[in-house]
């Protein structure tokens, strides 16, 4: 290309290439992100096989197998997938049920100042306390089965969707409403045209904190009581002291909930775009 | 003068409102138990919970110690695995941002420990530690460690670059860099990550005492509900509440003291 104007020009990023040494393969990030792994994966070898934490590590390879044998073997009336989807279910419905109530809710106190009155002191009384401690009431009220482990992941997951809701819309720039105020519309205007949209990254960053607060508290739900889960899974290997059952059932834990937080920042990319990129959250 | 004196006007529903609504909390809640709508074998009234918070202040029956005692532990042990957290996570979080060796070394570990929830250790820290303290101390540290770290090296990283490149151009070397530029607008992030582990670390003990312990708050939850006395485990709830909200304004003190002295 030659430019014959200042316009013309092009900004072109230039790629700064190193010389290849063996110091630059050693301290390059992808290759310690290899040798790193590795170095995790044996040592954690070596530490079950020499058993120096006693018989309570497996080795990983104990831990695939494990994982392997699961998925065909059936494990009180369920296969590894059966124990998946019941972990899941519980917390798909726990969750929405959370959102359901908790982001209209919050998106009421935050608009009107007397339902804000008269909902914020009894919420300020529950909110500092955590969602594991109402297991044992809510095994009480309902019982060991379906309907306590939703109770709690709606309890976990209602906090976080309110805040998140609340704040979303109280720390929108004034700026914004006197824009719709001046292009003349009125306040059903401002609330359809900047509050909810503005409010929608903190809705997801609320969601996104429910999702893994959820995950908390089906697993501490199913380790205190339950015959199906990924949770029962790990309890089942605590009782039987087969520790590759533990693990295992951990390893899968932590896929389960990578995927699902993966979904929630998949569908949030989809209903706001505009988001830019917020560090930390 | 062109200004007047405008007398603020107290909006005197929004002060009411408030007190009516927590009156007719508490009134509800001991009317629904007194007149057996919700039978008071699942659920305690107020005043139940009260008399016994009383009676517990000083009789160790029937779970065995005093609330004093539930309480002291669990308040040992929450700070004890939160300052670990602090101290490791923090330092880890900052050099993971700056420094790439050790980004490659802990990066992969970090991201494999980082999704499983803390309270799934808890068969194996029963494996390795007993029920003893040091247990639970190790749930609540990998709880804390997590938000510590991340929002270290989220801080580092958003630092304004201008400032990196115009440091480099007056040849300052990159551990100048770090201490000098990186650490310092890292900490605003740093402080942000104090009240987000605390809750954390909060909510993991509860659960931790939930399933693995002999005394502490989560405990006399977990005994008020194998005894069926809901007012014990009302009080427990009650006090881990209070508890939480009372550390989380401790820290919240402390973090103003703190950013104050930084910014001055």
């Amino acid at each position: 290309m030659n430019a014959k104007t200042v316009a013309d020009e092009v900004i072109k990023p230039v790629k700064e290439r190193r010389e290849l040494s063996f110091q630059a393969v050693i301290t390059n990030e992808y290759v310690l992100y290899v040798v790193s792994f590795v170095a995790f994966l044996s040592i954690w070898h070596y530490v079950a096989q020499a058993q120096i934490l006693g018989k309570s590590l497996a080795t990983p390879y104990d831990v695939v197998k494990e994982m392997r044998r699961m998925m065909s073997l059936e494990l009180a009336g369920n296969t590894l997938f059966g124990h998946i989807w019941a972990s899941t279910q519980r917390i798909l419905i726990g969750f929405s049920l959370g959102a359901a109530f908790g982001i209209p809710l919050g998106l009421f106190m935050a608009l009107n100042r007397h339902v804000n009155a008269i909902v914020k002191p009894i919420f300020d009384l529950f909110k500092p306390m955590p969602p594991i401690a109402w297991i044992s009431i809510s095994i009480l009220w309902f019982g060991i089965g379906e309907a306590s482990k939703v109770f709690i992941i709606f309890i976990g997951s209602f906090v976080p969707c309110l805040l998140n809701a609340y704040n979303g819309i109280r720390i929108i720039d004034e700026e914004l409403y006197d824009v719709v105020r001046v292009l003349g519309g009125n306040r059903r205007d401002e609330i359809f045209q900047v509050s909810f949209p503005a409010a929608l990254p903190a809705l997801f960053a609320g969601l996104q904190i429910s999702i893994s607060i959820a995950w908390t508290c089906v697993l501490a739900a199913e380790l205190v009581g339950s015959r199906s889960g990924l949770g029962w899974i790990i309890v089942r290997g605590m009782r039987l002291t087969r520790p590759e059952l533990v693990l295992g059932g951990m390893v899968i834990i932590a896929i389960v909930a990578v995927l699902f937080s993966l979904a929630v920042s998949g569908l949030e990319r989809l209903v706001c775009p505009w988001k830019r990129k917020i560090a930390g959250l | 003068m062109a200004y007047e004196h405008v007398k603020i006007k107290h909006n005197w529903v929004l002060i009411i409102l408030p007190m009516i609504s927590l009156l007719v909390f508490f009134g509800g809640w001991q009317l629904i138990v007194d007149t057996n709508i919700i039978p008071s074998t699942m659920l305690a009234s107020p005043s139940s919970v009260v008399r016994l918070f009383i009676d517990k202040l000083t009789n160790p029956n029937p779970d065995g110690a005093v609330i004093g005692v539930h309480a002291w532990m669990s308040a040992k042990e929450a700070v004890t695995a939160y300052v670990l957290a602090l101290i490791m996570g923090v330092p880890l979080g900052l050099a993971m941002g700056w420094f790439t060796v050790i980004r490659g070394i802990f990066r992969p570990v970090f991201e494999l420990i980082r999704p499983i929830p803390p309270i799934a250790w808890i068969p194996l820290c029963i494996f390795w530690f007993g029920i003893g303290i040091w247990g639970k101390v190790f749930i609540i540290w990998i709880a804390g460690i997590v938000p510590f770290t991340i929002n270290s090296w989220a801080g580092v990283n958003m630092t304004n670059p201008t400032f990196i490149q115009m440091a480099r151009t007056y040849g300052a070397t990159d551990w100048q860099i770090f201490t000098q530029i990186c650490i310092p607008s890292a900490l605003p992030m740093v402080f942000g990550a104090l009240q987000i582990a605390l809750a954390y670390c909060w909510t993991n003990l509860v659960g931790a005492e939930l399933l693995a312990a002999d005394t502490g708050l989560g405990f006399l939850i977990e005994m008020g509900r194998r005894l069926a006395m809901p007012e014990m485990v009302v009080l427990g709830m009650v006090c881990v509440g209070i508890g939480g909200a009372f550390i989380g304004v401790v820290v919240d003190l402390l973090e103003r003291r703190l950013l104050a002295w930084i910014k001055r």
